[in-house]
Formats: structure tokens, sequence, C-alpha cells
């Protein structure tokens, strides 16, 4: 079997609070992939990137991250991984430039490497500008861009991006979209989770529809489509939630009716 | 340096720099507190009190300002720095790392283990030129600071993991630390002490790293010294091991 970039098998979490979070999953991302992770809010999408990335403790199953398992070899698992979480989670007391620097010493990289990752990453996400402030002063889109910087510092070959573009403005989300391609062409695969099914749309391979802490639906966008029987990918979406009434086919055939 | 290495020296350097960045707070405000300790006590009380078992007063006093020093701004930076990165949630940028979990315990520790210990030595290097502190037993006195200055720093580690928001350090702190440390004879002998506090102070393990210090410092004490080192020793091996437990089994740092 060839390497994976990620291969998980009957992933379960179960917090101490008595709540299961992940009930089995499976999910096999081939190296190069564009892979979207869609689902309601609690529907696990958190958990299991938390657990492909040590934040987490899977109470069942396995993940492996390019060959390495995430428990038993899980220097050689995290040091593949780079994430972006959800939310804002950057070091008050470091400035942007060191918010890099350490990343990058965390990941063991050497003085040098990191002092030149560090220069082409601010340049790259347009934060040059603002490599000696603090974290905390600056803008809600740097500090996006710049947690995007930190999860790409150590060169990770698997990149999860958590809700990447939650509340940002249509410019920026544009503009991150442009850095995931980019990634991606460069050869890093991506693990995406977000709400807004365009997006995954845009730039996902394949897509999963997570809920419930289970795989309800993989494939293409087109492929799930198909099999809800739907047209498009907002669609099938809301087949899965229940919430057919909320299409938007549906909607505009109401205002067409009403004017 | 080998990967290792650089890890583990960078996530050392993140504890130094973070009270680096507040040395005002962090070094300035607990060297002035120390040295009002000394005025007030030292240099006010001591001109009343003169000696104690032979000793001057202010030099009795210092050896214990130092160890409380050490320990307390050990223990107050490594509760604070691990709780607000906890809050922050910036902490995930070292857990999702491939730091093993005795290289984060031991980073974390030596974050406030370093500031202790530069609080302790501007202390007795000001008290060296100022009232001519002397180092009777040297073999003594730097195990028993470093002892101290670590098992504090392990004791700041567990209550910034346990801490789930800033009242629960604060209390660590205030009713449990500052007493213990107090009443373990920073200020006086325990032998001044009626019953049956002369008694309980020997409950108090606190008083037996002051008295440990002291010993290193100007030659006297009330214990037994040997018996102390190794008892001393033996607990922040203990905290030590029970800290890499829990930084093993991810306790309230990984879901």
């Amino acid at each position: 079997m060839a390497e994976k970039a990620l291969h998980i098998v009957d992933l379960a979490k179960r917090y101490p609070t008595g709540v299961e979070a992940l009930k089995g999953v499976s999910v096999d991302i081939e190296p190069g992939e564009i892979y979207g992770l869609l689902g309601p809010n609690g529907a696990g999408k958190s958990t299991l990137i938390h657990c492909t990335t040590g934040l987490a403790q899977p109470t069942g199953g396995s993940i492996e991250i390019f060959g390495h398992d995430a428990i038993h070899d899980y220097a050689g698992a995290r040091q593949a991984v780079g994430l972006a979480p959800q939310e804002v989670n950057l070091d008050w007391f470091l400035t942007a430039e060191e918010t890099l620097d350490f990343h990058g010493g965390y990941f063991g990289m050497p003085k040098r490497d990191r002092r030149e990752r560090t220069k082409e990453l601010l340049e790259t996400f347009s934060l040059t500008a603002k490599a000696d402030e603090r974290t905390r002063t600056l803008s809600g889109g740097m500090k996006r861009r710049l947690i995007l910087a930190r999860a790409l510092m150590h060169r990770p070959r698997l990149l999860i991006l958590d809700e990447p573009t939650a509340g940002v403005d249509i410019e920026l989300r544009l503009e991150l979209w442009h850095y995931v391609q980019k990634i991606n062409d460069e050869g890093t695969t991506i693990l995406l989770t977000t709400h807004y099914l365009e997006e995954a749309d845009q730039l996902c391979n394949r897509i999963a529809f997570i809920a419930g802490g289970e795989i309800a639906a993989e494939g293409t966008s087109d492929s799930l489509a198909e099999r809800f029987g739907v047209a498009n990918l907002e669609d099938a979406y809301l087949e899965l939630v229940g919430r057919k009434e909320l299409s938007r086919s549906h909607v505009e055939g109401i205002e067409e009716i009403s004017l | 340096m080998s990967a290792a290495q650089i890890r583990f020296a960078t996530l050392w350097r993140r504890e130094v720099s973070r009270f680096m960045k507040i040395k005002k707070q962090t070094l300035g405000g607990p060297l002035l507190e120390t040295f009002l300790y000394i005025t007030v006590f030292g240099a006010a009380l001591g001109s009343r009190i003169k000696e104690l078992h032979g000793i001057e007063y202010v030099l009795f006093v210092i050896p214990g300002l130092v160890m409380m020093s050490w320990a307390t701004n050990a223990f107050t930076n490594n509760s604070s720095s691990i709780l607000q990165q906890k809050f922050q949630g910036a902490i995930h940028d070292q857990l999702s790392s491939p730091a093993s979990p005795l290289e984060l315990l031991l980073a974390f520790s030596l974050g406030g283990f370093v500031r202790g210990g530069m609080v302790a030595i501007i202390t007795c290097v000001v008290a060296f030129v100022l009232v001519g502190l002397p180092v009777d037993h040297v073999l003594v006195l730097i195990p028993a600071l470093f002892l101290v200055g670590f098992f504090f720093s392990q004791l700041g580690v567990l209550i910034g993991v346990r801490a789930e928001q800033f009242d629960d350090v604060a209390f660590a702190q205030t009713f449990v630390l500052t007493p213990l440390i107090f009443l373990g004879g920073v200020f006086y002998s325990a032998t001044l002490l009626p019953q049956p506090w002369q008694t309980l102070t020997h409950f108090n393990p606190i008083f037996y790293m002051i008295s440990l210090v002291r010993y290193g410092f100007v030659g006297y004490s009330e214990i037994s010294i040997p018996l102390s080192l190794l008892a001393l020793t033996g607990a922040t091996a203990a905290l030590f091991l029970f800290n890499l437990r829990l930084f093993s089994q991810g306790y309230k740092l990984r879901a």
C-alpha cells in the first residue's frame, strides 16, 4: 500500500465528561490532495484535528501521518504536520518574527534556517513591516496570516487548516484561498475544515461530511451531489443535516413566485 | 546542535524571554520587596534585637530572604506562565511540537528556576557588599539553594497545570505558600517560639529549607543537615516524577 499523507482508522474519542466526539472515524488522504472536512458545529472536526496533532488523546483507533504513528512515534508524526487552528492562539509576549522563530526552534530548525525561513514567510504573508510588533497589536487579518505562516514555518508535509477563513473579510478570504492553492501546488497536502461550502467546492479534491462524530459521506463535490440526488454540494450538505428546506434553489423559487 | 537540543533550548528560551520582557515586574519588583524586608527587619528591627544565637540579626534574616525570593519567584513565574499560555491557547504551539513530556516539563520548570535564581543571586551579592554576608558551608548552601529553587519550580508547574483560573494560583500562593514561608522561620528562630508552636514548626517543610540555607550561609542550624538534605532531595525528586507522570498523561494539557 502506498504511504498515505493521513491514514486514520476507527478513530474514537470520548471526553471524560462522557461526550463521544468521534465514533470510529476512518479517513485516508493521499499525498498532494486538498481534503475538505465539512460538518456542523460539534460534529467532531476539531476533535479529529486535535487527535491528529497531539492536542487530544484518542480513546480508540489509530492515526498515521506519512507512515508515523501519532501515538507511538509522535515526534515523527508531529514533525510532518503544521496546524493553523480555528482560534487565534498567538503568544502575546512574542513579536511576529519571534512567533515564527520560536516555532521553528520547537521543531528543531537550526538558527540560520529559521532566520531565512522567517524572512521568507514574513514577506510572503505581507508581514515584514510588522516583524517587530507584538502579536496582540496586529489586526485580525494579520493575526490570521501569521497563524498560517507559523503553521508553514517548519515546512510540514501535511498542513491542517481548521476553519482558516472563519470571520475574515472577503478580501482576506480570497487572499487565503490563493495562499492555500499555492502551498498545495508546491507539494503540501492539505486538510481543510470549513463551514463555507463554496470554499470546499473551490479548493478541495475530495470532501467528507462529518456529523455526530461519524463520516456520513465522502467523495468529490460532484459525486456527493449525485449521491444525495441534488444539484450541488450545498444542497447535498443540507440533505445531510436534514435542512433541505433551506436550499437556495428552493428559496429563490419562492422569491420568484412572490415577485 | 541536534534537533532535540535546539528544541529544548528554544522551549527554555521562550520561558526566559517572557519574564525578561516584563522585568520591571518579574525582577525589579521582587528585588525591591527583598530589600524592603532587609531594611525593615534587618536594619530597623535589628537595631533592637542585635543578635540571635550569636549571629547579627540582619545576617540571620538574609539567608531566609534569599531562600524565600528563589522559592516564590520560581513558583510564581511557572504557575503564571503556564496558566497564561493555557488561557491564550498559545501552549498548543509547544504541545503540538515533537517535544517529549520530559523536555516540556524541564523547559517550563527552568524558566522560574532561572528567574528565582537571578533575584536570589543579586540579593546575595548586594548583601555581601553591604553587610558582609558570610558563606560558611558552600557545599551545603549550593545544593540546598538549587534544590529549593527546583522544588518550587516544580510546584509552580503543578499549580499552573492544575489551575483553571488565576484565582487558583493566587490561592495557592497567598493562603498556602506565603504563610508556610513566613511561619517557617525566615525572620526568627523556632527556638524562640512558645509551645506548641515550636513543635508545630517542625511539621512545616519550609522550616527545613530555610534552616539548610541559613546553615550554608552563617553556620547556624537547629536540625540535622544530612537528613534534611536527603529529605529535600527526596521530596524534589518525588514532585518532579509526579509532574513528569502528569505531562506524560497530558493531564489538563491535552484533552
